[in-house]
């Protein structure tokens, strides 16, 4: 497994952007900043898509690798160390070259930086920090950095990458620590909590110095993520979606990611998937996911052991409506932000028009179409001054029919699986902003 | 009925509100039109507007004052539109803010109003303008010649530059660079440490945009290669791709 010392800069990234493609993050929210006027770069708390490649993805980061040299044997990753691969590594310079020429050319929105451990976890992210401080200090690039935190590096040195990065992440790689001892021998559920704990930790400490003193250096200020591959081990969405919400409270993560696992390696351990990555499994996690974060829902008002994955057919708050009609119809002209938010057809910006206008007077069902209701999914769950659009049945089977017959038509629903843009309630792009979140509470 | 016909900027349209009202003929027998963008009408009086930035500002003082920021922005936003009747539009709903016996309350919620077709439509528009400007953060492409400025072509359908400025001044203080909207004919021009500013009916040099810097091809050539293998084959979704990236965008893009 030699290192190419000549290869050019060309295939260096082709390799190292290549091996860097499986993880899934590419988002470049979670924080506003404005230039210092002196460097070069800014950040924009919804994040910003630059391009989108192939497989419909959004690309706002160089997303690479620093090497895809790797001394572990994690058996979904096509780095692993057992597979006959070309393997190359950047030089720090090379990276903040990268970054800054993309960058000034509108490409991206900064830099998302992993790697492959080389020859150990200290060694590997000691690599990363000194980039990471090359590309804030000599460079004096002011854009956004999303790095990771490699699990048995030690704290010191993850701390002072903390203080140059924007986010920081940890890969759960899998949902359980069964799963992860069969496929990632190298790695234990404990390692991998530990650093994101740490970060978690840190975060806090530093905020509080933050509000004492106005220019105190921030630690991560957009938080933290990580992200676990579906579909390469058998857990159910239950226990999935039940691990993300724990990681949501208990480390204070800003994003779960899901990743449909991808066969890269033949494997005996893995699973064969004649049907391709379980992508509608993924988009329906993160639509769940969605949920959690910004409707107010909990995994097990979603999910239960008796009914552990997720319908096929709908969407998980279509779902949730059905299931749970004794709290329908809900009166448009009365009902609070986060109930409005649990009708199918509503979304936030929706709820948050809605709320506004009944300020001024009551509202009908042409108003609701003015505000972006999606009213043809809507119509079974609401009423107006006390009315029903048509005298229809608050019955299980007859909406089911109804509504499938409708999503079935939307095609957002059907062939796609987006990532941020989830329900046709609400055309969100990007995160939902805090503004919203706060208008009607 | 009194036609006042202004220029289609923000300032023109913020005049004609001025001088619409202020000639006191009474709302319901006066309108705004752009001054291009119309058929002429029979048994009307025509009124020519002259932009006065004074008379604007004050306009948009007022606006903010009374309706409130939020109000003030989705007006500015919806008179860069590109909707013939935006001018009439605009007037109606600041008349309905504006006027003596509105409370302050009402003038700040005027624009939550779903009831007012004119409100719906100006929000709709802002909506629409706010949409693109949003794009145009995503997708404009500099590219680097060899006097060093970064130059972008655009092709908006909506007046996006002054919506723009400010974004990527903040991003490249140390850049001259310059966007020019083909659709309009405006160029925003950044130079090094200094304040953006639009020159409307200016393009740029044609021999000028096309001299390249001596890495720019090769940066080009780094990132279209860095799309490409980004791509996950076994996820490969052109349609997705396509919704989410329109031709018309691709068309003026280094990737596209
Ligand atoms: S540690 Fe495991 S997942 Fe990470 S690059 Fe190495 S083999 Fe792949």
């Amino acid at each position: 497994m030699e290192i190419a010392k000549n290869m050019d800069l060309y295939k260096k990234l082709e390799i190292l952007s290549d091996a860097a493609k499986y993880d899934v993050a590419c988002t470049s929210s979670g924080i506003d900043r404005k230039g210092s006027g002196k460097g070069m770069g800014n950040c924009t708390a919804a994040g910003i898509c630059h391009s989108f490649s192939a497989d419909g993805r959004c690309i706002a980061l160089l997303k690479i690798l620093f090497t895809n040299e790797c001394v572990f044997d994690c058996k979904y990753c096509v780095n692993r160390s057992s597979n006959d691969v070309e393997r190359a590594a950047f030089t720090p310079d090379e990276v903040c070259r990268l970054t800054i020429e993309f960058y000034r050319r509108n490409y991206i929105e900064g830099l998302f930086l992993s790697s492959g451990i080389l020859k150990s976890p200290s060694y590997t992210m000691e690599l990363l920090y000194q980039t990471l401080y090359k590309l804030r200090h000599e460079y004096h690039f002011e854009g956004y950095i999303h790095v990771k935190a490699i699990p048995g590096a030690p704290q010191e040195l993850i701390e002072k990458t903390g203080f140059l990065a924007d986010r920081m992440s940890v890969n759960l790689e899998l949902p359980t620590a069964e799963s992860l001892r069969r496929l990632a021998p190298h790695k234990t559920r404990k390692k991998i909590l530990a650093p994101m704990r740490q970060v978690q930790l840190s975060r806090k400490e530093h905020k509080n110095e933050l509000m004492l003193f106005k220019n105190a250096p921030q630690f991560v200020p957009a938080g933290q993520s990580t992200q676990m591959i579906i579909g390469a081990t058998p857990e159910n969405d239950y226990q999935i979606l039940s691990v993300a919400e724990s990681l949501y409270q208990k480390f204070e993560l800003k994003r779960v990611f899901y990743s449909a696992f991808v066969q890269v390696n033949q494997d005996a351990e893995l699973p064969a998937l004649p049907g391709g990555p379980p992508l509608l499994r993924e988009h329906r996690l993160y639509q769940a996911d969605w949920l959690l974060r910004f409707y107010g829902f909990g995994a097990g008002e979603l999910l239960s052991e008796k009914r552990p994955n997720f319908n096929v057919f709908l969407d998980p708050k279509c779902d949730w409506a059905l299931s749970h009609l004794e709290q329908f119809p809900v009166e448009i002209n009365r009902a609070d932000y986060y109930t409005l938010l649990r009708v199918p057809g509503i979304g936030p910006k929706s709820a948050q028009r809605i709320i506004k206008a009944r300020r001024i007077s009551s509202l009908d069902f042409a108003d609701l179409k003015r505000a972006g209701v999606v009213l043809k999914r809507a119509i079974y769950f609401i009423t107006c001054s006390g009315r029903q659009m048509y005298p229809l049945k608050i019955e299980e089977d007859f909406i089911l029919r109804n509504l499938m017959y409708s999503q079935s038509r939307t095609p957002a629903e059907t062939v796609t699986y987006r990532q941020l843009s989830l329900f046709d309630d609400d055309r969100v792009f990007g995160e939902v902003p805090q503004q919203l979140l706060q208008a009607g509470v | 009925m009194v036609i006042f016909q202004c220029e289609d900027s923000v300032d023109g349209i913020f005049t004609g509100v001025y001088d619409a009202w202020d000639s006191r003929i009474g709302h319901e027998a006066v309108a705004l039109r752009l001054r291009e963008k119309m058929d002429l009408e029979l048994f009307a009086e025509y009124r020519e507007v002259e932009t006065d930035a004074q008379k604007a500002a004050k306009v948009a003082r007022s606006v903010r004052s009374k309706m409130g920021q939020d109000a003030y922005r989705v007006i500015y936003q919806a008179a860069l539109s590109a909707y013939p009747e935006k001018a009439d539009c605009i007037y109606r709903v600041i008349v309905h803010g504006m006027s003596a016996n509105v409370t302050k309350y009402e003038a700040q919620n005027v624009i939550w109003n779903l009831q007012s077709r004119d409100v719906c439509r100006v929000f709709e528009l802002s909506r629409k303008v706010g949409n693109e400007a949003h794009r145009y953060f995503q997708f404009v492409r500099f590219r680097e010649l060899d006097s060093g400025v970064l130059f972008s072509e655009i092709q908006a359908e909506n007046q996006v530059l002054p919506l723009i400025g400010e974004h990527f001044s903040d991003r490249f203080p140390n850049e001259n660079f310059m966007i020019y909207d083909n659709g309009h004919n405006d160029c925003l021009i950044h130079g090094k440490q200094r304040p953006w500013f639009i020159l409307r009916d200016t393009s740029p040099d044609e021999v000028a945009k096309d001299q390249l810097a001596v890495r720019e091809e090769e940066m080009q050539e780094l990132w279209k290669g860095f799309c490409r293998s980004i791509s996950v084959e076994a996820r490969e979704n052109r349609g997705l791709q396509r919704q989410f990236w329109p031709l018309k965008f691709r068309r003026w893009m280094t990737e596209g």
